[in-house]
This record gives C-alpha cells, structure tokens and sequence, in this order.
C-alpha cells in the first residue's frame, strides 16, 4: 500500500547533520514533509578544519546560504588548489589547482600539445600550463573572467566549527525542529527502523531516517548487512592529528601538503590561525612521536594542543537499508586529502535529494543511490591512492609497499591509458575530471610515452605559438586576479554570487541535449 | 612495431567512405597513405538514412558546409520521429530532439512538474513543452539559435538523406584530398605468421593492397574482423527479433515533413523518410511472423506515392562483434554489429567508431590497452542504444497480433529493467552526462509508449497551485512564439539548400 514520505529524521553532528537539514527543508518543507534533526554530540575539536572543493558554492546557493558569511564568521581562504612536496623524492613539488574542464569539442585537448612539446625538448612544467596553479604560486584569487578556454575557480578552507555553528543557526532559524540528544537503542523491524530509543526515554518514529552522523554511522551500522568494507589495503594511514598554528601572513592561496616518512602533514591557511593536519600510519610510527616531531614536519611552531583519532577508510556494504539512508561519511570515507571530507557529504546528500523516495512503504530507489555512491565512492578512493601509488620515495617500508601494490583495476586502467597515450578515461560518477587527473598524473611524474596523433597535423610553428599564446593567457590572467588578503577584504555578497558558476553543484540535472553533450555549439 | 603509416579501409557505402573521409583530415595524406578498396558488384545496403544530431560534429570536423552537404546529398532537416500505433493502434506520439519544457527552479527536471500538472487536469499531450515537436507538427522549420535573453529556445535537428548521394560526396572529399582508391574485392588476407596482424589484403585480380591498420567495412560479412580474427557475435535476436527489411523508395506526393514516420505494423514497423527528391520508405520486420512477399506487398500497398524502383530485401541479425577492435583491425559498420533504424542509429555508430579511434590512435604500438578501453567504450554504447530501442518494443499495449503478443512479454536486459522500475515507479530515467539518449528521450518514448508514471518527484509539489500554472503557461508561451517565427519546412528548404535537379537519382 503505497504512501507518502510525511516525516524525515535526521540524525548526526556537525556540519554534515545540518547540510543534510537544510537540503531537505529548502526542498521538500515546502511539499508538507516534516524535517526533525536529533543532534548527537559534536566529534569536532577546535583545531579542527573543513577543505572545500569549489562545488560546495553551489550547495550554498540551492539551500539560500550567503556565501559571504563563510569569510565573515567561519575564517574562511579562498583556495586555488593544493601544492603536493616530498612525495617525489627529488622531483619538485607541483600544484593540483582547481581548473574547470574546457568546453566539450571535438578539437585538441592542449594536454596533448604539452606531450608532444615535451618530447622535442619543451621545457616548462605542465603547471604552468595550468591557470588555477599559476594563480596559486602567485598568491591569486581565480575568477571568472570571458575567457571559455582558460577558466579556474577557488575553493576554501573553513573553520569546522564555525561552519557547523553557521549551518545549525541556519537550519535552527528556518523552523527546522532539533533536539540534542543520545541515541540508546535502535528499534528495528526487519530491514526498517520503527523507532529510535534516545537516552532521555522518548520513542522517535519516522517514515525516513537519514544518517548524516560521520563515521560512528550511529544508524546504519546497525541495520542489517552494512559492515564496512575496508580500504586500508590501499589507504595506509589510520591515525589523524589536528592542531594549530600562527595565521600565515601573507596568506597563500593554496594549502601545503608534505609527505613524511610515515604518512603526510597539511598546513591549511585560515584567517587567523594555520590548521595543521597529519595523517600516518600506526604501524610505523606512535602517536607521541608524530606530536612531538610535528613542529618539524610542519615546519611552523604549534599553539594549543594536538588531538589525535583514527581514521576508518572505507565503504559500507549498504548505505540504504529500508527507511535508513547514510549520507556522508556514515556511508564512505576516505583520507582528509585533496578537500573531500564534506563533498563526500555534499555529494550524497545531492544524490539522495535527486532520488528522494516517492513511496515509504518501499524504498524502490535504494538500489540506484547505493550503487552511485559506491562508484563515486570508488573514484574517488582511486584518487587519492593514486598520490600513494605515484609516489617516489624510497626510505620506508609504507611507500615501497604503496608503490609496488597493484592498484584496483578502475585506476590501473586509467594509469595505463594515461602513460601510453596521455589520455584520461573517465567512468560515471566521477568528481575530479580530466584535467585534476591530469595534472595528478603528470604531477608525481607520470609522463605518457604517445600522444595524439591529430597534434602531428599541427605544424611546427603553430604549435609553438599556441604554447605561447597559454602562457601569455595565464599570465594576463594572473595579473588581473587579486591577492587573498585583498580579496577578503572586499568579499561581500553580491560579488559572491557573481562568481562562481552556478553548474558546479553535482545535482544530476536533465539539462543537455544530445546536441550540446556533442560540442556541436 | 613501426609507426602506423599505411591504412587500408576494406569496403565503402557509408561506412568506408565516412572513415576514409576523416581519416583525409584528421591525419592527412602526407604522413599516411589512406586506401579504400570496395567492390562495385557488391551492393552497399543505403536505403535513404535518418541521422541524429551528433552527425553535426562529424560534419563540422570535416570542414563541411552544411548548405552544400543538404543540397548534394537531397536532404531535409528532422526535428525528430513520430511513433504511430506503437502504444496501440491509433495512438501517436513524438520522440523530439532538444529538451522537454525549460528548467523551473527547485532542481528537478521539468518532467515531474508536467505529471504534477497532468494529474491535476493539464493538457497530457507532451509535444506542446518541445519546441522541436510542435513545429514537425506544424511542419516548420529553420535554423535558430536560442534568444540572447534565454526566452525562446533554440531547434535542436538533424538531417534525412540519401545514403548512397552522401556516400559519393564523401568519396568526392576524400578522393580530393589524396584517398586512394581500388577497385575489386577482397579474396585473401595476408597474416604475419608470429603476430598474426593482418599485412595485406589480396583482390580477386591478383593485387596486393599492403598495409599497417585495416578497417573492416565489409558490412555483414565482417571479412576481416569475423573472417580472420573470429572475434564472435553477441546475437541479440531474443530481444530485438526483426532481422528483415524491405525497402522501397516512392514518389514524393507533398511538401518532405520535417520528422521521420515509424509506423508499427502487424510483425515490426514501417519508415517513411521524406527526402528533397523522393520519399524513402521500408517495412522492418521479423520473417517467423511474416514472409518477405507479404511484407513486400504490404510495403507497396501503404505507399503514399508510385514506387520508383522494385523493392530491395535485406536480411540480417540484430546483435553487436564481441570486439570491435583486434590486433590491427578495427571495425566500422555493420561488421561491428547491427541494431534496427528505429532510431537512426546506424550512422551515429560508424561516426562514434571513428571518432573513437582517433581517441585512442595508436602512434607506434598497437596496444593492448588502448584497444581494451576502446572496445569497453563501444560496447557501453551499443548496449545503451540497445536497451533504448528494446524499449519501444517491450512497453506497448499491443497484442493483436503474436508477433506483439511475444514483444510485450519478452524479458529484457536487467539494465533495461532496472530503468523501467525507476521509471514506471517516479518518471525518472536515470541517465549519464554523457549518454546519447537523455532524459527527454526516455521520458518521450517510455511516456508515449503507455508507461505512465505512478508518481514523480515531491519537490515537484513544492510550487503552489499558481505558481505551477503560471511556469506552464511560461514555456508554453514561449514555444509557441518560437514555433511561430519559423517559416514552412518546404521554405525553408527552398531559400537555403534546394537540390539542384542534376542530383536527383532513382
């Protein structure tokens, strides 16, 4: 007998409990569905900090966020990218930045240009090729500008805690019911929860339960069949340290990320403080000793105290059983690398929004939003092991044994490819595009071996030129962009909403044509 | 292995010519020898051809103005394809290019605001939210981009040719730009005894075409893919159990519609594509049901002018090569597998084969994982289009005859399946970005069909009562005044490609 979806829970913390609210009642409220947020306690430390992708932009516009706020209350840094060191042994350190993907066109990817110019002796980095990464070392902000080819956005660093603070006063004063509480018992029945047992005593029912509690997965760790499947075969650092350190001043417009011998340490520029974060591996090295070599891994002095946790790579078996569904992390996670803690979040609470279920006596869209996460899931797992299979160093036994692992078949398909012919195959579900593997790639040193072959056509003088023309591109570019602490400074609104390119939110929309998905603009 | 120099293309029609041409531009003639070798004895299988809009971007590679190519090849413009008697006899419905209705905010596709407004009384008939749709209805046509504010939409389109007229233009391009070509057909290939990569092939008069890369154009008989390297065949009948067709081209009696006609039939369907010269017509059909003199005679009897050739019959089994690419040989066409014309596919297929290739071009080494991520590639689109057509036979209210009585009950691929569920649960086919067919595509077929959805998406419900209306009305508004800028598909045609009387052939 079928019915409708009337009342949702949502269940978790932090940041992820409250994208999870906001999503669902600026969506749905309006249809008549009642939201109710159980807030567990928080897991957040006040070292703590969130790395956004540049999509994140468009989730605050969809659920009405003022993204001025972020730079107003959560310390937030505008970022062009990140810069990788020490992973490469003696190769130099090299920027991931956030470049967004050239028009769709049957044309020649400049990638390709850059190979062939590589062979006959072209000697500047692939990085310089890259606007994002030029704006970065230059301590720019990347905007918009009319340019269709060369086009970079920023992503940013927040304050955790700030931000969770921000998004539940937003969802607290958009009417959204809340109550801080603990969750004793689970009442199931069969594959549905039929109620929760909080600590307080009261029963708590509803047609829909959204997980949205982090890695505790408080709800659907305890539905049937969700044990979670572990990526540490790949992923080898199972302990995280947060700490803090001075502001940077001037404030860069990229976090820093070393490799150390046991795993790696980032520095995350705030407003007014650096967050430091380290992630390593127990079987190699204590925890202790991580704290107390910290200042000299970071290279900066550390205030305040570190706190340590573990981190759990992997994915659960289900993340929808029945009326629970997990979002975030309750359903993946992965290393704090390359800014995808919250869109890990971000994405799954998209996913979920585009499935949200229209029968609550059978849940026919589980099957689809499991099965989407788990491939974006899997790319995104291949991405960051993808930092660990191209490393170069040689002096522990945690990169020789990364190195000299066979990687899962989805990312040795695209290294192969990539090193015979300097092309990138991309699956479905995939966040980073075409260039952010690129530039991975060619980053820790992986250098194609062909190219295409329609760059032969292009004679030699043209060739040159349009190498030329980039540079130039990015350099005019560059220049025009504002330095971080200036662009702060004038951060309001309405500029805000300017730009950023409203298409990077990851909802899956019905947009395209089978003309424009063909370039045929 | 040296460096790919030499490429021999085995077969013409459509297919050879369509890579010889591309191969001309792409790669050129300076570095690389092209050599097409076809047989005039052997017939090519062009019946008049539908395309789909990607066929732009193969144009647009080879340099190709399109006023010429419409002129030269006796083409008109398509907006898309009507579906008569398929949901059940008397019923029509219209597979557009271009998007149903226009985004509303909140996020989800139009189509869930359209089943809200359907089920509270609106207008079911879903053409009136295509652009494309209501002008095939009203028979107009032109070239228009969309408004610089946004408001009017722009006409998505395709073209309807004559295959064999765009075969020769192709050769003509081709020819121009250093394509060698051989006359004779191919009686022998040559293998390297310890790679086995194919060296040469040979022709029934003694000549010996040596190469490094071959294509295989051969059509059904598939020489070298299936002939030499016994790459199998994945046969599809249970599926798609057609493996007939008559075809019958027949004077044009009116002005060309701007749309092609499929109409379901007693054992498969029957297409009417208009042309500047004549009208190309063909009944689609599965021979356990009916035989190909029935199906001729039915053919000639529903004609809407004199034929103007005798009727051709072709046989074939639908399905797709286990490979599409092995070794050194590379297969474009039909000898890479075989789906029915229900959706203008066929060309589409040949272009993305080649367009492909030059993805993954080999420079020196044939290798293998290039040709591994080729052939995943190809086989994820033969599938998809598979499932899409497979569609149109599986959701049907039909079962007047056994022939439908066996469609409507057949099972169907699980990916299929699984879309259907999702569909018939919330109007929703979830697709790809980068999938040919779309979410109006699949809403206009499955909803057309008689698979009409149980529910949608609740954030549908969030606009008010007003507000649902007024965006309606918005859209429709707008596409009517779209509509109502264009001038007569004939016209149009007229003032901007008319075929000079020199091109018109039997």
């Amino acid at each position: 007998m079928s019915r409708r979806i009337e009342q949702v829970v949502v269940v978790g913390a932090d940041a992820p409990a409250w994208m999870a609210a906001a999503a669902l009642r600026q969506s749905v409220s309006a249809a008549g569905i009642r939201v109710r947020v159980i807030e567990l306690p928080t897991l957040l430390q006040p070292a703590d900090v969130y790395s956004a992708l540049p999509e994140l932009a468009g989730f605050h516009h969809r659920i009405g966020l003022d993204e001025s706020l972020l730079f107003s209350l959560c310390k937030a840094v505008p970022m062009a990218g990140q810069r990788f060191s020490n992973w490469s042994g003696a190769g130099p350190p090299f920027i991931q930045g956030y470049d967004r993907p050239p028009p769709v066109a049957a044309g020649l990817a400049f990638t390709q240009l850059w190979i062939k110019g590589r062979q006959k002796g072209l000697r500047t980095d692939f990085e310089n090729f890259s606007l994002a990464a030029m704006a970065a070392k230059a301590g720019r902000v990347p905007v918009p500008t009319q340019d269709v080819e060369l086009r970079s956005t920023f992503g940013y660093n927040i304050d955790a805690a700030a931000y969770s603070a921000l998004l539940r006063n937003f969802v607290t004063r958009g009417g959204v019911e809340t109550k801080m509480a603990g969750i004793a018992e689970l009442e199931l029945d069969g594959d549905r929860i039929a109620a929760l047992l909080l600590a307080d005593g009261e029963r708590v029912e509803a047609d829909l339960f959204v997980d949205a509690s982090g890695p505790q997965a408080a709800l659907i760790s305890r539905m049937p069949g969700t044990e979670l499947d572990s990526w540490r075969e790949w992923l080898p650092c199972d302990r995280m340290l947060v700490a803090s350190a001075k502001a940077l001043k001037p404030l860069p417009a990229f976090g820093q990320i070393s490799a150390f011998r046991q795993g790696w340490v980032g520095l995350f520029p705030l407003q007014d403080r650096t967050a430091v974060v380290a992630a390593y591996d127990s079987r190699q090295i204590s925890d202790q000793d991580v704290v107390d070599s910290l200042p000299a891994l970071a290279n900066v002095p550390i205030s305040g105290d570190a706190v340590v946790s573990s981190l759990t790579q992997g994915i659960r078996k289900r993340t929808w059983v029945g009326n629970c569904v997990a979002v975030g992390e309750s359903a993946f996670s992965l290393e704090p690398l390359d800014a995808v803690q919250l869109h890990i979040t971000h994405y799954c609470i998209s996913q979920f929004m585009t499935l949200f279920p229209v029968d609550a006596s059978a849940f026919r869209e589980a099957e689809l939003y499991d099965r989407i996460i788990r491939r974006a899931a899997v790319n995104l797992r291949d991405f960051q092991f993808a930092h660990y299979k191209l490393n170069r160093r040689f002096d522990t036994p945690l990169w020789d044994g990364c190195r000299e692992l066979a990687p899962p078949e989805t990312l040795q398909r695209k290294l192969d490819l990539f090193a015979a012919r300097g092309r990138i195959p991309l699956y479905d579900d995939e966040t980073f595009q075409e260039q952010a593997w690129e530039s991975l790639f060619i980053g820790h040193g992986l250098m194609p071996q062909s190219y295409d072959p329609r760059v032969d056509a292009v004679p030699e003088q043209e060739h040159i030129a349009q190498v030329q023309a980039r540079l130039n591109d990015i350099v005019g570019q560059v220049e025009g962009m504002a330095p971080v602490d200036e662009f702060i400074a004038g951060v309001n609104s309405e500029q805000l909403q300017r730009l950023k390119p409203l298409d990077e939110d990851v909802r899956h929309l019905p947009t395209r044509t089978m003309t424009e998905n063909m370039g045929a603009d | 292995m040296q460096q790919v120099k030499d490429i021999v293309v085995v077969g013409g029609g459509t297919a050879g010519w369509m890579a010889a041409a591309a191969f001309a531009k792409v790669l050129g003639t300076q570095a690389h020898t092209i050599t097409l070798v076809e047989s005039e004895e052997i017939g090519t299988v062009g019946v008049g051809e539908a395309t789909i809009p990607p066929i732009m971007q193969y144009n647009t590679l080879l340099g190709i103005d399109e006023d010429e190519f419409v002129r030269e090849t006796n083409a008109t413009f398509k907006l898309g394809i009507e579906f008569i008697d398929w949901r059940k006899r008397g019923s029509s419905y219209f597979h557009p290019f271009g998007m149903f209705g226009a985004n509303i905010k909140g996020g989800v596709g139009f189509m869930n605001y359209w089943l809200r407004w359907v089920q509270s009384g609106g207008d079911p008939d879903f053409t009136h939210f295509v652009a494309e749709g209501e002008a095939a209805r009203e028979g107009r046509f032109a070239r228009v981009p969309a408004s610089p504010d946004g408001q009017l939409p722009r006409l998505n389109y395709a073209y309807q040719f004559d295959a064999a007229t765009y075969a020769a233009y192709l050769r003509r391009y081709a020819e121009r730009r250093g394509v060698i070509r051989r006359e004779g057909r191919v009686v022998d290939v040559e293998q390297n005894p310890q790679s086995g990569y194919i060296e040469a092939v040979k022709l029934a008069d003694g000549t010996r075409v040596a190469g490094d890369f071959f294509i295989d154009c051969s059509g059904f008989r598939a020489l070298l893919i299936e002939g030499v390297f016994k790459a199998g065949f994945d046969d599809w009948s249970h599926w798609l159990p057609n493996n007939r067709a008559v075809a019958v081209p027949c004077e044009r009696v009116e002005d060309p519609t701007p749309f092609t006609r499929s109409t379901a039939r007693e054992a498969g369907w029957q297409w009417r594509i208009p042309l500047q010269h004549r009208t190309g017509n063909g009944y689609v059909f599965c021979d356990s049901y009916l035989s190909e003199d029935e199906a001729s005679r039915l053919l000639l009897e529903r004609l809407d002018g004199k034929p103007l050739t005798d009727p051709k019959i072709l046989r074939f089994t639908a399905g797709k090569r286990r490979l599409g690419w092995v070794k050194n040989c590379l297969a474009v066409g039909l000898s890479s597998g075989f789906l029915e014309p229900l959706e203008s596919t066929s060309i589409h297929l040949i272009q993305m084969a080649i367009m492909k290739l030059f993805e993954f071009f080999p420079l020196r080494d044939v290798s293998p994982v290039l040709i591994d991520m080729y052939n995943r590639e190809m086989d994820a689109l033969y599938d998809h289009l598979r499932d899409f057509i497979i569609g149109h036979y599986k959701v049907t209210e039909r079962d007047d005859t056994p022939y439908w009585r066996y469609c409507r009950s057949m099972t169907v691929p699980d990916s299929l399946r699984l879309k259907l569920e999702l569909f018939s649960e919330r109007g929703e086919a979830r697709v790809l970005p980068m999938d040919l067919f779309g979410e109006t595509s699949w809403f206009a077929v499955l909803h057309g069909q008689g698979l009409i959805p149980r529910s949608y998406h609740p954030i549908a419900n969030t606009l008010s009562e007003d507000e649902l209306q007024l965006a309606v009305a918005g859209i429709r508004t707008a596409i009517r005044r779209r509509v109502d800028s264009l001038p007569p598909h004939a016209d149009f045609l007229e003032r901007c490609c008319a075929a000079r009387p020199a091109a018109t052939a039997p």
